[in-house]
């Protein structure tokens, strides 16, 4: 029902709104005295090193990669989860199947080194 | 009209035009970076469309994968690519005169048809509760295709160790 | 909530699970094989896929649905199993020498050409859009990485790339296309779409599953991609590219146009009608040009699809039989075809252009009679395979009702004579050229070259029990 959504509606609008709100008044009225400190990117509280716009290895890319096929599979088994019960032993071993293929998937990419970072 | 009914097009209007303005940020911005962050807004107003429409399940799956990793993997994709990370691209090429006709004309054609279409409407209003349902048709009628996912994933890892793999 | 377990018939499935199998077997058989033992992978996936053969033999009459209405077993689908199966083994035959020669000899590369293959499989045995989609995406995935297999080589990257994107691109027509359809008759079950009453919502789902189909067969306009592609991919994947994927593309094509659509037929007719024109057409006048014989032989794919497109134009028993019969004719012929610019190859050096083949006659006289075999069957002169399924398809045409499509047909197989016959020439009347040596032909290439050559020539000679076979019908 999209009433139940209702609360989640307001919710964008009033964080909407108080970004909107936050970001002005601060522009508006709030002094600038920048300094080189001040004006460099925030790193989680270590100085910035190197440009940003180097290239990044190639790596990350299979980690990403990975990510998301795992991150597929994942979803398959939250419908199956909520009735499992239901589905009994017909729907375990159905999972148990798919489990098996990536299974197999899982330990290709392990035994390629596929997790392995240097 | 009932509550429900309105709300229904408050939120479908909000998400459709989050949707666009995403859509049009991703094809319009000359920094492929903005694009792909133009694109995830997109990607959040679709699923905001799923969720109007009650598909939950569907809202959920686009906001994991599509918001979640599919942009990771966009951005990603950016970061590994020399030319791209430096300075901007241009947006358009020669051709984008024809795209843009091609594109309307296909709009146009899909829209009157929709329009003139007289659409099954479901008898009974579907219950809130669909994702028991959806499971258990994926674990029975679907079953099949459901295997042949897994394959189907098991080929792309495949790939991915095959093509990125230094 | 009562769940009914549906009805789980594996045997109709038999063969592709058993290349499912053999591709899970092979794949972790990589991890546990030195470099020198790969070759005991491509002997497992032999037998994989004449296992699959057998259990798909076994399917001969079953005529039966499983899985809720998602699979059929009918004689059409086993005949392009076995089709697909056969392209399969020829292809893995031609691949243990040049795989060895081009450094890709891995696991990975078997286990990929078995994924295809079960992609394939699936694809032909589908009764429902949602199977025809996975099946496509399960057959194309491994072939775009297949395609850029040869990681050093650029142009196999890019082959590889090109391939990828413009086939998510029409996968996404595709998709669009069923949730169309979906939406018009609210099935995705090919029968029932058949049952609903057609719309403009159906047609429009109808043009652009058309539009999906005709990027993998490659029919024209949606072609762009397979000259750069089949030139680009190692030789031996472009061998299996060019004949199975149009074996399991065109059957789903079949099916899901006679099944599904047959009451938009008075529509989609005549719109194939026109494309296998410009296909036909396009495909060999631009063959015509081709230095490159990689290029040459692409583009002759293209003016293939384009005459088996005739056949689903002309409908009918006839219609599907003749499609039937020339894809088995295709698949030996054009992976003779492929199979003898593989033999020839030294090395990673291939003879791609056709000035290479000059002198050939002479340094290997039987070689050469056999790719002047395939180059005649791919142009449809008799006694050859390619001939009866060129008079098949003409005649379906001819007898319901779209003689001129077969007059444009036939005008088109004499343009083609004149490119198909340019290496052969070349090989006969021409002076070998200079850095060549003579070429050796590894046995397992000669051994598929050999298989080929009898299934062309028993089609030509003998095309009776074939044709029987391939009018064994579509299950409605």
């Amino acid at each position: 029902m999209p009433v139940d959504y209702l609360p989640i509606l307001v919710m964008l609008i009033v964080v909407s709104a108080f970004a909107a709100i936050a970001l002005t008044i601060s522009a508006l009225v709030g002094p600038r005295r920048p300094t080189p400190a001040k004006l460099s990117p925030y790193e989680s509280g270590m100085p910035p090193f190197g440009s940003a716009r180097r290239r990044v290895p190639v790596k990350y890319y299979l980690t990403a990669v990975l990510f998301i096929l795992f991150d597929i599979e994942i979803i398959f088994f939250y419908p199956w989860a909520v009735l499992f019960r239901q589905l009994g032993w017909f729907g375990l071993i159905e999972m148990a199947l798919f489990v098996l293929v990536l299974l197999v998937g899982y330990v290709y990419v392990w035994r390629k080194g596929g997790f392995d970072w240097d | 009209m009932s509550t429900d009914l309105v709300l229904t097009y408050v939120g479908f209007f909000m998400m459709g035009a989050i949707a666009l303005i995403g859509a049009v940020l991703a094809v319009s911005q000359r920094n492929i970076l903005r694009a792909a962050l133009g694109l995830i807004v997109s990607f959040i107003g679709v699923a905001g469309i799923y969720f109007v429409l009650e598909a939950e399940f569907v809202g959920v799956v686009q906001i994991l994968i599509y918001v979640g990793a599919i942009t990771i993997l966009i951005l990603f994709a950016i970061m590994l690519t020399r030319g791209l990370m430096q300075g901007t691209t241009s947006g358009h090429n020669s051709q984008w005169l024809a795209a843009a006709l091609l594109a309307m004309l296909l709009f146009a054609a899909l829209a009157l048809v929709a329009l003139g279409t007289n659409w099954n409407v479901a008898a009974t209003r579907v219950s809130s509760d669909l994702i028991p349902k959806i499971g258990a048709e994926l674990m029975t009628t679907y079953v099949l295709p459901f295997e042949a996912v897994s394959l189907l994933l098991l080929a792309a890892l495949v790939g991915a160790i095959v093509i990125a793999r230094e | 909530m009562s769940l009914s377990v549906p009805d789980l018939n594996l045997r109709i499935i038999a063969p592709v699970l058993i290349v499912a199998i053999s591709a899970l077997v092979v794949l972790l058989g990589e991890l546990v094989t030195s470099s020198a033992q790969k070759r005991g992978l491509g002997y497992a996936s032999l037998v994989g896929l004449l296992a699959a053969g057998g259990a798909a033999m076994g399917l001969w009459d079953a005529h039966a649905v499983a899985f809720r209405e998602m699979v059929r077993a009918d004689n059409f689908g086993v005949f392009l199993t076995l089709t697909i199966l056969a392209g399969a083994v020829l292809c893995i035959l031609l691949s243990f020498d040049f795989t060895r020669a081009h450094r890709i000899e891995t696991g990975e590369y078997y286990a990929l050409i078995l994924f295809s293959v079960t992609g394939m499989l699936l694809m032909v045995t589908a009764a429902d859009l949602i199977i025809i989609f996975l099946a496509l995406e399960l057959l194309s995935l491994p072939l775009y990485i297949l395609a850029a297999f040869k990681r050093e080589d650029e142009r196999s990257l890019e082959a590889g790339l090109k391939y990828f994107l413009l086939g998510a691109f029409s996968s996404a027509f595709f998709l669009y296309g069923i949730a169309l359809v979906y939406g018009a008759t609210g099935t995705t079950n090919l029968a029932r779409i058949a049952a609903s009453a057609p719309s403009e919502m159906l047609l429009i789902g109808a043009g652009l599953l058309l539009v999906g189909f005709a990027f993998k067969v490659a029919l024209v306009p949606f072609h762009w991609w397979t000259p750069d592609v089949y030139e680009g991919a190692p030789t031996t994947i472009t061998a299996f590219m060019s004949v199975a994927v149009k074996a399991a593309a065109f059957g789903a094509f079949l099916r899901a146009f006679l099944v599904a659509l047959p009451a938009l037929a008075m529509d989609w007719r005549v719109v194939l009608a026109i494309i296998a024109v410009l296909t036909m057409t396009l495909g060999n006048v631009a063959a015509l040009l081709q230095a490159n014989i990689k290029r040459m032989l692409a583009y002759s794919s293209i003016a293939h699809a384009g005459y088996i497109l005739i056949a689903l134009v002309a409908m009918g028993g006839a219609g599907v039989s003749a499609a039937l019969f020339y894809l088995l004719a295709y698949t030996l012929t054009n992976l003779g075809a492929f199979g003898a610019v593989i033999a020839l190859g030294e090395g990673e050096r291939e003879r791609l252009n056709v000035s290479d083949y000059g002198g050939l006659a002479r340094m290997q006289p039987l070689l050469a009679a056999m790719l002047t075999v395939f180059m005649l069957s791919l142009a449809g002169f008799p006694p050859f395979a390619g001939f009866v399924g060129k008079f098949l398809i003409f005649g379906a045409a001819v007898q319901n009702g779209w003689a001129w499509l077969a007059v444009v047909g036939v005008l088109n197989s004499l343009v083609s004579v004149y490119f198909y016959l340019r290496p052969v020439v070349a090989m006969y009347m021409s002076e070998p050229v200079e850095g060549w040596g003579a070429p050796r032909v590894a046995p397992l290439v000669a051994l598929a070259l050999v298989l080929a050559l009898i299934g062309v020539i028993a089609l030509g000679v003998f095309p009776a029990p074939a044709i029987a076979l391939a009018a064994g019908g579509l299950g409605r």
